[in-house]
């Protein structure tokens, strides 16, 4: 039985890269040709991608910076996606999480070390708190987190805009602010990330925060009572609630850890971002997208924290690459298809593997009548 | 032994022409499995074939491929003498040939001429279909209101339906799938009278699919028996008896009680050895008038009130859909009273609280172990700890060691097949996941233990174990509630039989004085 078990893994592990190298292929077959159809040559395009993205001087570090809070979204997302919840409003959860960060980091502004533990924590507070009022209508009200979490984002940027408006709130003071009238102060030196220059490349602390993170929630989901117990919610909820697993108290927390880790990912790219996340100050449309994409590395990762490590930094590349794409010709957007058409691929063979696996299962069964 | 020329209803059949369906050396191997092997099996207008077989005889391989379900690996199908091919159940029905399936298809929320019409192309014409559902009500006595909304009726209602949405395309060939799993007594010998007619007035050929040997006896013309993928024998049900069949089906002669049970064999002296009182301890369980209103308004639970003593079986006999999943869902903690309490060792416990039942000693075998037993996409090890990981478990973090030392202890001890604790749940069959529930809620030593259908979809086998270790369960002093549709199991293993009918206990038997003809009339609500 053992052979047999070990040749049908080997087999089945063979048509897991067969497939996600050869859906992987059609992917970048497909951008290729969006490429030469709207008037541009595919190889200075990758070429641009890999020189944004790794090659030259100091580009990795940035991509590294960028994949950071995507990772630290999708962690999250991982986390109550593990509850059988669907958050999709990391993008507003961030932004108010920052908008959190920057107010009490200002508030208190103690010495540089302790001041930078406020940021990242009440980061972190802000997001919880942004997910909880979704968790709240969905447990008192039973509002589906689906909607609430989406709209939510749209009702956290006028808040967000409306204190980046408000001198007693978020926006810097007259001498501070230049010419632009929603913009926050600027956190001083001693109130940033440091970011060790490693080879050239100044390689933020967040990612040290990020990929921590990831190991410490994959090890707790799989290895502890309550991340036992949260998964039980997930798959079965029935099952739970006959087992003690309090479907408002999991879910609520498992809601709100979500966005906390979306608010921490604001938090770091406020206090060590300086790359491409606005200069160590609050801007209207801070959140640029890290919400959203760092949704699709958690999609993509198909809730595995340690996956998800890998594939936020392909995201990232695809990001800091795109910005050089521009040079080529070629519109730098173009990038955001690909990225489209990436996400699909990498979607298609988990779905192939689910209805294979199913139709095998439904055979074993027939067989069994 | 083939069947002779007389039809227990004296009329001839045609012995001469060809048989209605005709099924030479018909093979179909799954895998490694022989389904069917090389199965011979003659079909004749007037008369009512009897299939007998356990679990995994290969009785509904057969039947798939003569609706055109299953494609046969090798041999012929001849209708009426001539050769067909049976690719699809478009094919079937053109042929002539309808099946009533055991599970029913029917769309809750429509209404019975609805149903009916399902399937149906071209233009929807409800008066012309309602009268055709009166006119079938008229001529088999299938009577039935075509407006009902089918999520209103009995299983047995339900049944009538699907047979008038097969007799419909008038069908030459009916194919009954073990029709008698939902029905109360009554329905069932309402269901052969009307089998009787559609076999008499019409010259149709009938199928009935079963593994009850009563069934066989009294409504079948010719019996065929299957083991194995095989046919094993062919006798006249005039000339057949019991244990013949019994010895038939199973290969040897039958002899134990859980066994006579499983085929309908008991009978009613045959009562489990009378409990001692010494063994009944004092009350354990007590729930007093639980109301519970259903969605529809109707009172799903409608003042149950029920006494459970540690150290017996009390089986809760009844038709389905009269409450019982929900005294399930109670005790699961599943769902909160509109009135009414549940009480271990004279504390109340919250109801719909979550895990405040299991917490309180109540272990459940749910009706369905997928709805709340089981997580399928977690491991063996992990669905044995669902309820309390107390003891695998040291300040809040898994002790992977102990988890799986337990998981193959519990293996062993309960038998169940796996790959291991880390198998996922999904890859074990049927009769193993029941195990991994029965061995998890075993194994919290509990108070009382809820079997609800405990035994659905087993074979003989697995059934004996279930029955074994409930009794073992009670002798050990807890109180075990049997909740089940199947008479001859709660008359098997109870102590003490309540009879549940809309919503509430609406009678009470000892076991050592039941009144079967009671019994069925309380189940179908017709006596108080």
């Amino acid at each position: 039985m053992s052979d047999a078990t070990t040749s049908r893994q080997g087999a089945r592990v063979g048509e897991w890269f067969a497939l996600y190298g050869l859906s992987v292929l059609a992917a970048l077959l497909l951008s290729a040709l969006l490429v030469e159809a709207t008037g541009g040559d595919w190889r200075p395009v990758v070429s641009a991608l890999l020189d944004g993205s790794l090659r030259q001087p100091g580009r990795w570090g940035e991509t590294l910076g960028t994949a950071a809070p995507m990772l630290l979204v999708a962690v999250g997302t991982i986390v109550s996606g593990k509850a059988g919840l669907v958050n999709i409003g990391q993008e507003g959860q961030l932004f108010v999480g920052a908008a959190f960060a920057t107010y009490f980091g200002f508030l208190v502004g103690g010495p540089g070390p302790f001041n930078l533990v406020i940021i990242v924590l009440f980061g972190a507070i802000g997001g919880a708190l942004w997910a909880g009022v979704a968790a709240l209508l969905k447990f008192w009200r039973n509002v589906p987190e689906v909607l609430s979490t989406l709209l939510l984002v749209a009702v956290g940027g006028q808040v967000v805009a409306y204190g980046l408006s408000q001198s007693w709130l978020l926006l810097a003071p007259l001498g501070d602010r230049g010419n632009r009238n929603q913009v926050s102060q600027q956190f001083a030196k001693d109130n940033r990330l440091p970011s060790p220059e490693v080879f050239g490349n100044r390689i933020p602390l967040a990612v040290v925060i990020g990929v921590v993170s990831a190991i410490v929630v994959s090890a707790v989901l799989a290895r502890t009572v309550w991340g036992f117990r949260l998964r039980m919610l997930g798959r079965n909820p029935r099952a739970a609630q006959r087992s003690g697993v309090s479907q408002t108290g999991y879910g609520v927390s498992a809601l709100m850890i979500s966005g906390a880790f979306a608010g921490l990912a604001g938090a770091v790219m406020l206090a060590g971002g300086g790359f491409a996340f606005g200069n160590y100050q609050l801007v209207p449309g801070f959140a640029t997208n890290i919400g959203w994409t760092g949704l699709l590395v958690a999609l993509v990762a198909r809730e595995k924290a340690l996956v998800a490590i890998p594939v936020a930094f392909v995201f990232a590349g695809l990001r800091t690459g795109s910005s050089f794409v521009g040079s080529t010709g070629v519109e730098g957007r173009i990038t955001d298809v690909i990225q489209g058409f990436l996400v699909l691929a990498l979607l298609v063979p988990p779905a192939v593997m689910f209805i294979r696996d199913r139709r095998r299962a439904q055979a074993a069964a027939a067989e069994r009548v | 032994m083939t069947p002779s020329s007389t039809g227990r209803n004296g009329a001839d059949p045609d012995v001469g022409s060809a048989p209605a369906v005709d099924l030479r050396k018909i093979t179909k191997r799954f895998g490694a499995v022989t389904a069917c092997d090389g199965v011979d099996l003659a079909l004749r207008r007037g008369r009512i074939h009897g299939i007998l077989g356990e679990n995994g005889a290969g009785k509904s391989t057969l039947m798939k491929m003569l609706i055109g379900l299953v494609l046969p690996d090798e041999g012929t199908i001849y209708i009426d003498g001539i050769q067909q091919h049976i690719h699809s159940p478009h094919d079937a029905s053109r042929l002539g040939l309808g099946m009533v399936h055991q599970h029913f298809s029917l769309v809750e929320a429509l209404t019975v001429w609805e149903n009916v019409a399902l399937g149906e192309t071209g233009r929807l014409d409800p008066t012309a279909i309602r009268n055709r559902i009166g006119d079938i009500a008229d001529q088999y006595g299938l009577v039935i209101e075509p407006d009902a909304q089918v999520g209103n009726l009995t299983a047995g209602l339900r049944q009538r339906v699907e047979i008038i949405k097969c007799l419909r395309r008038d069908p030459s060939i009916v194919i009954f799938d073990e029709p008698t799993s939902v029905l109360t007594p009554e329905e069932s010998i309402q269901l052969f009278d009307s089998l009787r007619q559609v076999v008499a007035d019409e010259g149709r050929a009938v199928v009935l699919v079963s593994h009850k040997l009563d069934e066989m006896l009294h409504a079948a013309d010719d019996i065929s028996i299957m083991r194995q993928g095989v046919v094993v024998d062919r006798l006249l049900a005039s000339d057949a008896d019991a244990p013949t069949l019994a010895r038939g089906m199973v290969g040897r002669d039958v002899s134990l009680r859980s066994e006579r049970a499983a085929l309908g064999l008991l009978a009613v002296d045959d009562a489990p050895a009378a409990v001692h009182d010494d063994q009944v301890g004092d009350v354990v369980l007590s729930i007093s008038g639980a109301t519970l209103r259903g969605a529809s308004g109707v009172h799903a639970l409608n003042g149950l009130s029920l006494e459970l003593r540690a150290g017996e079986i009390v089986g809760v006999a009844g038709v389905e859909g009269n409450g019982q999943r929900e005294l399930g869902d109670l005790l699961s903690s599943l769902i909160s009273l509109d009135a009414g309490s549940v009480s271990v060792n004279g504390r109340r416990i919250p109801d719909g609280r979550s895990g405040a039942m299991a917490k309180a000693g109540i272990g459940v075998i749910p009706e369905d172990r997928h709805d709340s037993g089981v997580v399928l996409d977690m491991t063996v090890a992990e669905n044995l700890v669902l309820v309390d990981q107390s003891n695998v478990s040291h300040r809040g973090l898994i002790d992977q060691h102990a988890l799986e030392a337990f998981a193959t202890e519990m293996i062993e001890q309960f038998g169940i097949l796996c790959a291991g604790p880390d198998a996922p749940m999904w890859s074990l069959s049927g009769g193993n996941q029941q195990r991994v529930v029965l061995a998890r809620e075993l194994a919290q030593h509990p108070l009382v233990l809820v079997a609800a259908q405990p035994t659905r979809g087993l074979d003989v086998g697995a059934i004996e174990y279930m029955g074994d270790r409930l009794t073992a369960a009670a002798a050990a002093g807890v109180a075990v509630l049997l909740i089940s549709s199947e008479l001859e199991e709660i008359l098997d293993l109870s102590h003490r039989i309540v009879v549940m009918h809309s919503g509430r206990i609406v009678g009470e038997f000892d076991r050592s004085d039941v009144d079967l003809e009671r019994l069925g009339l309380l189940m179908g609500g017709a006596a108080t």
